[in-house]
């Protein structure tokens, strides 16, 4: 059947029955194998979105023409799950065998980078099997602990063949990042049966701000070789507490569909030690004002933490405090400006406000305490801009109002507005 | 493992030694002081063992050392002949061995292959295996054969090795006090002349190949009790064979190529390297049907014991409903000789920074391997913890699989253990059997990932402090009164004898009796009532049935128990309070079950078999069972030893920890 239609296929002009070939070859290759891999590729799955209905709705029909594989490109990306695989040699022999020429490119296992004294284990992140004038790129998938798929960045050693295909024009590599785990399904799209995601409009919009920073765990060892961790029962236990007060935050905010990030002291521990800090009293999220949903209070209420306070408004410096088990859950809501972010604070006693200035920042996926959360990309500017160049000494006594080297007077709330924008319960 | 290449441009040959025999000696002479010092304290000690020796040994030859001064050395240096032939088409290889009281040394062309000049370790004969076609070291051993049992393993290890591989022996410090007639035996049958003669602080070398021919052996008997034998150097050479010769022709199967890479490297394995029907490397056990345990991670902690970690993947790969996959072998430093064995399986394997010393070490490790488990499954509610000196059981999955819900429903549990620290052959009986503790056993068992992640991690003893990592475990501060899971026979056996806390008295004593079930397919009795309260009714069910044992006799005798078979008996013994285990012990001890410390206790009440009959020991009235016993019987009560006599029962290193 394949081959009779890429026949018809092959001869239409701007179309390019090779690459429909390499990948029907590859998808006979790894599913003698038993290696299930599902497709990727952002231009296909950009196409197949468009059909969804239609390709779901009929699984084994054939095509009348081939929409999706045929257009001439150099790259057909694929994803393979780790765990589902071993790491078989059979699979390269006998890819050698139908003519692929195959890459592997491996690195340190970020799993385990975090282990001060395991050795650099690594592990394969990319492959790259070529044949004739096109090339499959699988992309390594790894389950990590906060219940996500991440993927490694792609990085030539000294000794490869950087020529071996355009390695810049790949869709995945640029940077590492980090998934949801996608709900499979099992399409016929061009005569070829392929697993592609469920829905492939949200796998794309993941995928453009899917970008993950490790932790900085060389430099956090290197903290604590200056400032020894706190060890004490009272810092493990705030630890134990502002964890889970975390993960109920992430929960319930996930739930709600609110995109939030570390923000101030949580970010400061992610960053410079990747751990909370035991002395810092409570855990911090930051909040785009856009993002900003009624039901915040409501469902944190819900999930067992009461509103502490409320200090002012959705129009101006909004900032929420809910009450954990000991550890108090701070939401900052921030403003953007066309050159800067900022967030606000309020006195309750005086009434007086705050401004806290940031410079621009994107968001990045990062692992924290068994958790996927967004830090911002630019975190050293990030955490300079709100704890000054000497953010690597540990300060235990901080005062909101003018520690902050970011801090600025913003006048005073109007009396007759003090019953909405300054709520303590 | 040191690994030797021939090399064109190794040392000369001739300058090496000098130099190497020069050091030796002066060494030695240094050492001549202290030597005398501790030699009349151990003469002390000697005389009582090894008097018959004394009057087999008559010989009074003068203990000197011969001189030479550095000026010699120097006139050596000038002399030396530097012209060699180069390396690569040379077909012999010049070997050199030392023995001698404080170190020995293994010189293969001018390269050092062996040295080993640390005080107070590595005592004994040490071994090294050459490959004969290529000359690298295949293996490399000591066997401390003034300890017992070291010469059996020694004997083991031989045989395990291939006809034609050159071996190369040496002495230090002492080697003959435990080497019996069997091993004197094989290494005669090596060719060795000295071999069956060997005695006390005698120094010697011998390089031949197996079931081929000698290449040499020197000998110096020791003049006295007190001193040694001068110290000897061999020099011989040793022809190579061609590769083709040396090497196995299997079938080209991935399997295979994993196995040649793997005895092309190493020795002492015996058949897996066997040309003809090697032992297998991959099993292929029955699958379970509905295994819960299929996706939880196993943890292998290993350390530098090799052949041990070999036996134990061995068992692993063997039981029923094993996931290869799911296995991660952590090895404790950078050791090339456990990861090939690792990699011979197919398993994969993560080597670890040694952190830290002894205990403290291994219970660092601990803690990494348990992180880094976490990290990589992170899906894994629970993880298999195990140890590189252990068997397990052929349905020791099949026995998680039956139970590892109770461990995630019950949260007054701690673990599951596979073993019973009472399980002996004449103390366990019901491989159906399962038991809740409030001990910690260890030695293969599954950890909660909320617990580790949760409680344990967090506050894991830091490397500065000395501690046992089961030890701390085990405090109430971390079980929290929490019990653990046992079957009545343990599902892993621990065959360690050379070990951190181990040595083969300590082995014999403790573990060699253990019981392991060799029964597959298992079917758990009762599983529920092993739940918190269940478990209650469960015993209370037992006690209402139990005879009550005839408390006049003694305890320690065999009549106590009568000649029955399948009944349930109770005693009583007396307990003042809940840390009362005065009686206790001293049953254990007559009963000759664990007695170093107490476990195997669910509150005051332990169960055990006794002539296959149930035996129950409730300790009055500290236990909440007391309840049972017939108001006019007086719980028996056992005296413990004298003071001194306790303390000699048992070394106080060993005794320290069990695993």
């Amino acid at each position: 059947n394949g081959a009779g239609f890429s026949k018809v296929r092959g001869s239409q002009s701007g179309q390019d029955s090779t690459r429909w070939h390499v990948v029907k070859k590859f998808l006979g290759l790894i599913s003698s194998h038993n290696i299930p891999v599902f497709l990727i590729d952002p231009l296909i799955l950009g196409l197949v979105d468009k059909d969804i209905e239609e390709i779901r709705s009929s699984p084994d029909g054939p095509s009348p023409e081939c929409k999706y594989f045929c257009a001439p490109r150099d790259f057909t990306t694929f994803a393979l799950l780790d765990k589902t695989w071993k790491h078989e040699v059979g699979l390269f022999r006998a890819a050698e065998k139908m003519g692929f020429q195959w890459l592997k490119i491996i690195n340190k296992d970020p799993r385990l980078d975090g282990m001060d004294d395991l050795s650099g284990i690594e592990i394969p992140l990319h492959y790259i099997f070529k044949l004739a004038s096109h090339a499959i790129h699988l992309v390594v998938f790894y389950e990590r602990s906060g219940n996500y798929l991440w993927h490694g960045p792609l990085r030539l050693k000294q000794h490869m063949d950087r020529k071996f295909v355009p390695f810049r024009k790949l869709h995945f590599g640029r940077y590492p990042g980090a998934y949801e785990k996608p709900e499979l399904l099992l399409v016929s799209v061009d005569d070829l049966k392929v697993q592609i995601p469920k829905n492939p409009s949200s796998f794309l919009e993941e995928m453009s701000q899917s970008r993950f920073l490790e932790c900085r765990y060389r430099e956090a060892r290197a903290f604590f070789q200056l400032y020894p961790d706190d060890a004490s029962l009272d810092g493990v236990e705030f630890r134990k507490k502002a964890k889970s007060l975390l993960h109920l935050a992430v929960l319930t905010l996930n739930n709600l569909g609110v995109k939030f990030w570390l923000s101030s002291g949580t970010c400061l521990g992610w960053y410079r030690q990747c751990n909370v800090i035991p002395y810092s009293k409570d855990v911090d999220l930051g909040v785009f004002i856009r993002d900003y949903k009624a039901d915040i209070i409501p469902a944190f209420q819900k999930a067992g933490l009461p509103l502490k306070h409320k200090f002012g408004k959705v129009e101006d410096s909004l900032e929420l405090s809910f009450q954990g088990d000991d550890v108090k859950l701070d939401i900052f809501f921030f403003y953007e400006e066309d050159d800067h972010i900022w967030n606000g604070g309020t006195q309750a006693k005086s009434g007086k406000k705050f401004k806290y200035l940031f410079p621009k920042f994107t968001l990045c996926w990062t692992e924290f305490v068994e958790l996927k959360v967004h830090v911002p990309c630019e975190t050293l500017q990030y955490v300079e801009a709100n704890y000054g160049p000497d953010w690597k000494v540990p300060v235990k006594t901080w005062d909101w109002k003018s520690s902050p080297s970011n801090v600025q007077y913003n006048g005073i709330w109007p009396v007759e507005e003090w019953d909405d924008v300054i709520q303590i319960y | 493992m040191e690994e030797w290449k021939p090399n064109a441009a190794a040392k000369p040959h001739k300058k090496r030694s000098w130099y190497l025999a020069w050091k030796y000696k002066l060494m030695n002479q240094r050492a001549l002081r202290k030597l005398c010092q501790t030699g009349a304290v151990l003469f002390l000690l000697v005389t009582v063992i090894v008097n018959i020796k004394l009057i087999l040994d008559t010989r009074r030859a003068a203990y000197e050392e011969e001189e030479e001064s550095a000026q010699d050395y120097d006139d050596e240096m000038l002399n030396v002949e530097v012209h060699r032939h180069p390396v690569s088409n040379k077909k012999v290889l010049d070997v050199e061995v030392y023995s001698s009281r404080s170190k020995v040394y293994v010189a293969v062309d001018g390269t050092t292959v062996l040295e080993d000049e640390a005080r107070e370790q590595g005592r004994g004969i040490h071994v090294i295996v050459l490959n004969q076609a290529t000359g690298h070291v295949m293996a490399k051993r000591v066997f401390d054969t003034y300890s017992p049992h070291e010469d059996e393993a020694m004997v083991l290890f031989l045989n395990m090795v291939a006809r034609g591989r050159i071996l190369i022996f040496t002495i230090k410090d002492e080697g003959s006090f435990h080497l019996k007639d069997t091993a004197k035996n094989v290494l005669k049958s090596l060719g060795s002349q000295v071999a069956p003669f060997l005695s006390w602080r005698d120094m010697w070398t011998f390089v031949g190949k197996k079931g081929g021919e000698v290449y040499g052996e020197k000998h110096a008997k020791s003049p006295a009790l007190s001193t040694w034998g001068d110290p000897v150097l061999l020099k011989t050479e040793v022809h190579l064979t061609s590769v083709e010769d040396a090497e196995c022709h299997w079938p080209d199967t991935e399997l295979n190529r994993r196995r040649k890479r793997f005895c092309s490297k190493v020795e002492g394995y015996g058949s897996v390297c066997s040309c003809k029907d090697p032992t297998p490397i991959e099993f292929n056990p029955d699958p379970l049907k509905d295994n819960k345990v299929f996706n939880v991670p196993v943890a292998v902690i290993a350390g530098n014991r090799p052949n041990y970690l070999y036996r134990m993947l061995r068992s692993l790969l063997s039981a029923q409903g094993v996931n290869p996959q799911m296995i991660t072998v952590f090895i404790d430093g950078y050791y090339e000789e456990p990861m090939d064995v690792v990699e011979l399986f197919g398993l994969s394997g993560i080597q670890h920074t040694p952190i830290s010393i002894k205990n403290a070490r291994v219970s660092q490790h601990y803690k990494a391997s348990l992180t880094a488990t976490f990290n990589l499954f992170p899906d894994a509610k629970f993880a298999v913890v195990l140890e590189e000196d252990l068997d397990i059981s052929v349905d020791f999955f099949s026995f998680l699989s039956q139970s590892i819900h109770l461990l995630e429903e019950d949260e007054s549990l701690y673990c599951i253990s596979a073993w019973n620290d009472q399980g002996y052959e004449h103390t366990a009986e019901d491989p159906s059997l399962l038991y809740r503790v409030e001990s910690m056993p260890g030695l293969g068992w599954v950890l909660r990932k909320s617990l580790y992640k949760d409680e344990l991690e967090p506050k894991w003893p830091t490397p500065e402090k000395l501690w046992d990592w089961d030890m701390w475990m085990r405090m109430p501060e971390q079980r929290k009164g929490r019990e653990c899971i046992i079957p009545d026979v343990s599902r892993s056996y621990h065959f360690g004898i050379v070990g951190l806390n181990m040595n083969g008295y300590f082995h014999e004593a403790y573990f060699k009796k253990h019981k392991f079930n060799t029964v597959p397919n298992v079917q758990l009795k009762n599983v529920e009532s092993l739940r918190k309260d269940a478990y209650e009714t469960e015993i209370h069910r037992l006690l209402g049935e139990a005879e009550v044992l005839d408390h006049s006799k003694n305890p320690c005798e065999d009549s106590f128990v009568p000649d029955t078979e399948g009944r349930v008996y109770v005693m009583f013994i007396r307990m003042e309070q809940e840390a009362d285990f005065t009686t206790w012990t001293q049953l254990a001890k007559c009963l000759h079950i664990w007695d170093l410390d107490v476990r195997g206790n669910h509150k005051g009440l332990w169960r055990l078999f006794r002539k296959k009959n149930h035996f129950l020991v409730v300790g009055v009235p500290a236990s909440p069972y007391s309840s049972k016993k017939p108001p006019s019987m007086t719980p028996i009560y056992m005296e413990p030893p004298a003071k001194e006599e306790g303390a000699v029962a048992v070394p106080a290193a060993a005794a320290a920890e069990q695993t």
